[in-house]
């Protein structure tokens, strides 16, 4: 039994932000707005940018995974959730919003389904598996 | 043992209760126990 450390390469998070932004650009591109297209790209390069060559602070180290323990793997999860709970509760506010406003709540009904569901067989799956 | 200052400055401020190989590690790390390490020598019992 031993204290082990997560690694993942410094690169994995830089590359993966520039080809969040390259799907986004190419999207966007794809759609018509190509001039917001190459504002995605640029800013996710940034990002990425930023995520690379900050490994001096160990706040970026533990973001991009190079610098993370058993803490940041804990924080991780805690961040995680709370990003979740916030989403769902934008969710059901916005469901009432769009209910109260005579419309059908669409698309935040469906998404409030999907998070509910996923939720559930999460749980469930992690159940299974521990 | 591999974790970051961080951590360590965590545990040692009690913001942060460690995993229990991490504890064993420690304790091995100060030729002491996990007992010493993190509770003083106090053996658990609360009184």
């Amino acid at each position: 039994m031993e204290a082990t450390m997560v690694f993942r390469s410094k690169w994995f998070l830089p590359l993966f932000s520039l080809a969040l932004g390259l799907a986004f650009g190419g999207a966007l591109w794809a759609g018509g707005e190509g001039r917001a297209g190459v504002e995605a790209v640029t800013l996710m390069t940034v990002v990425g940018l930023v995520f690379l060559v900050g490994g001096r602070s160990e706040m970026i180290r533990g973001l991009r995974g190079d610098g993370r323990d058993e803490y940041w793997q804990r924080l991780d999860v805690h961040a995680t959730a709370l990003a979740g709970h916030v989403v769902i509760a934008a969710i059901l506010v916005m469901c009432m919003w769009e209910w109260g406003h005579g419309r059908d709540g669409s698309p935040f009904v469906q998404l409030g389904a999907v998070a509910g569901v996923a939720y559930i067989v999460a749980l469930g799956l992690l159940r299974w598996r521990s | 043992m591999e974790v970051s200052r961080q951590t360590i400055n965590a545990i040692e401020t009690e913001r942060y209760t460690p995993s229990l190989p991490l504890a064993l590690a420690l304790a091995r790390y100060f030729d002491s126990t996990v007992e010493e390490v993190f509770d003083g020598g106090n053996d658990g019992v609360q009184k």
